[in-house]
């Protein structure tokens, strides 16, 4: 554990959320990592322009979701009959033959849930930038930890993979441009994980708040 | 002679959203965190009951999730409904022991080594047996990071369902031990989010007191 001197008479303090040890002076420098002494957890990443990574990374992720829903990812044929598959018409199919928890969960997993997390982080990577959202960030925020650990793309990846191979030898499989895309928001959502720290918002909002005047507190980013 | 400083011995809780250090209102046991907003405990509320619903409701589902057939592949008006096992097993004997151990670890393995490793912290905790809690630790981080894999073979389905779709040439239908299977998922996923690590500290501290007074006592007497 690396602890830094604060300017505040008070020293920053906080608790580890895995095992409630009491940490004072608890900050990690820029680029490293404050990891509990006591049971290891990793409390903070103080990444550099997480913020900016983060808004660039979900913004991209926005983008790439549209030709990732619309077009098709695989296409599977046997003689003259062929078939493909989107993000949706598993899901409807799914639907159709009654699977309706089946196709629900799937649903959310591979498309609501990643476009939920891309949709947060753009918000709350561009609105902490004013203090007029600080709350509407500050329930994003709140949204997004409970929305990560449900975006599953990569797991959807996987499942793409074996579905390939598990076919392959009853008829002829071919790639889309769909899964190019898909395969691109999948990286990109994983990076986005990566990228995002609350705390840089935190510490974001809290300084404008101690700083009123309204020029300097646009200018604050981390 | 106690041990390293807790927050709640100092009134203080950790939310867990954001890692603020919030003070607790005297004789509360949950207040509002003044940054994120989110509610803030003590200790999640429920955490032991919770998880053993979700774990013992896990394990019995588990049964007709292996038992009942998740998908059928008819070709040329001819199929037969696989398990997850018998799944499996055409991979393997199809060649592709890479593709068939995937699909083994993420199915099977996975979702039975959560359950284990859950029931395992939970006994620890409830009956006071001694732990090591750096241990239970892993045990806790692993089944908290390899709950999302066991939906592959479910996201699988769906793919092949969209994707092998001719009428009599060939079809592939979704079986119901796939909806057994997909609830064992969520509800063990549920299960690690609804357990709190912090309890394990607490029954190695309560422990260790235990034991230091007992040792005092016998040093005295």
């Amino acid at each position: 554990m690396e602890q830094a001197v604060q300017k505040k008479p008070e020293p920053w303090r906080r608790a580890c959320h895995q095992c409630d040890l009491l940490l004072e002076r608890a900050v990690a420098p820029l680029g490293q990592k404050l990891v509990c002494p006591r049971c290891n957890a990793t409390l903070h990443r103080n990444g550099a322009h997480s913020i900016r990574y983060t808004a660039a990374l979900s913004l991209t992720g926005l983008l790439l979701f549209i030709p990732s829903a619309a077009l098709p990812l695989l296409h599977f044929s046997i003689f003259t009959f062929g078939a493909e598959n989107t993000l949706f018409n598993g899901v409807q199919s799914l639907f159709g033959a009654g699977y309706i928890w089946l196709s629900s969960l799937v649903l959310f997993c591979s498309v609501l849930a990643p476009l939920g997390k891309f949709t947060l982080l753009a918000f709350i990577s561009w609105g902490c930038g004013w203090e007029a959202l600080d709350r509407p960030v500050a329930n994003a925020v709140r949204w997004y930890h409970h929305l990560r650990d449900w975006a599953m793309l990569d797991v959807y990846m996987l499942g793409i993979l074996v579905a390939l191979v598990k076919m392959s030898d009853l008829g002829k499989m071919a790639v889309e441009p769909g899964l190019y895309c898909f395969a691109a928001m999948m990286l990109v959502s994983n990076l986005t994980t990566l990228s995002f720290d609350p705390y840089a918002v935190w510490a974001r909002m809290a300084r404008r708040r101690e700083r009123p005047p309204a020029g300097e507190a646009a200018g604050g980013g981390s | 002679m106690t041990g390293p400083p807790k927050a709640r011995e100092s009134g203080l809780t950790s939310c867990l959203c954001c890692h603020q250090l919030v003070r607790m209102p005297e004789g509360e046991e949950s207040c509002r965190c003044p940054r994120c907003g989110g509610r803030v405990h003590t200790r999640q509320v429920g955490s032991l009951t919770l998880t053993w619903a979700f774990v013992i409701t896990g394990a019995f589902l588990l049964v007709p999730a292996n038992i009942l057939p998740v998908m059928t592949v008819i070709y040329l008006g001819a199929g037969e409904p696989s398990t997850i096992i018998s799944g499996v097993m055409q991979l393997y004997d199809s060649g592709l022991w890479g593709i068939a151990l995937i699909v083994f670890v993420a199915s099977i393995a996975v979702p039975v080594m959560k359950l284990v490793g859950l029931v395992l912290l939970l006994v620890q905790i409830q009956f006071r047996l001694p732990l090591i809690p750096l241990q239970a630790m892993q045990v806790y981080r692993v089944v908290s990071a390899i709950g999302r894999w066991s939906l592959l073979d479910l996201f699988m389905i769906s793919i092949l369902v969209a994707l092998v779709d001719m009428g009599a040439i060939a079809e592939v239908a979704a079986g119901p031990g796939s909806t057994a299977f997909a609830t064992v998922v969520v509800v063990t996923m549920l299960a690690a989010r609804f357990f709190d690590p912090r309890l394990i500290w607490d029954a190695y501290d309560a422990r260790r007191e235990r034991e230091d007074a007992v040792e005092g006592a016998v040093r005295n007497g």
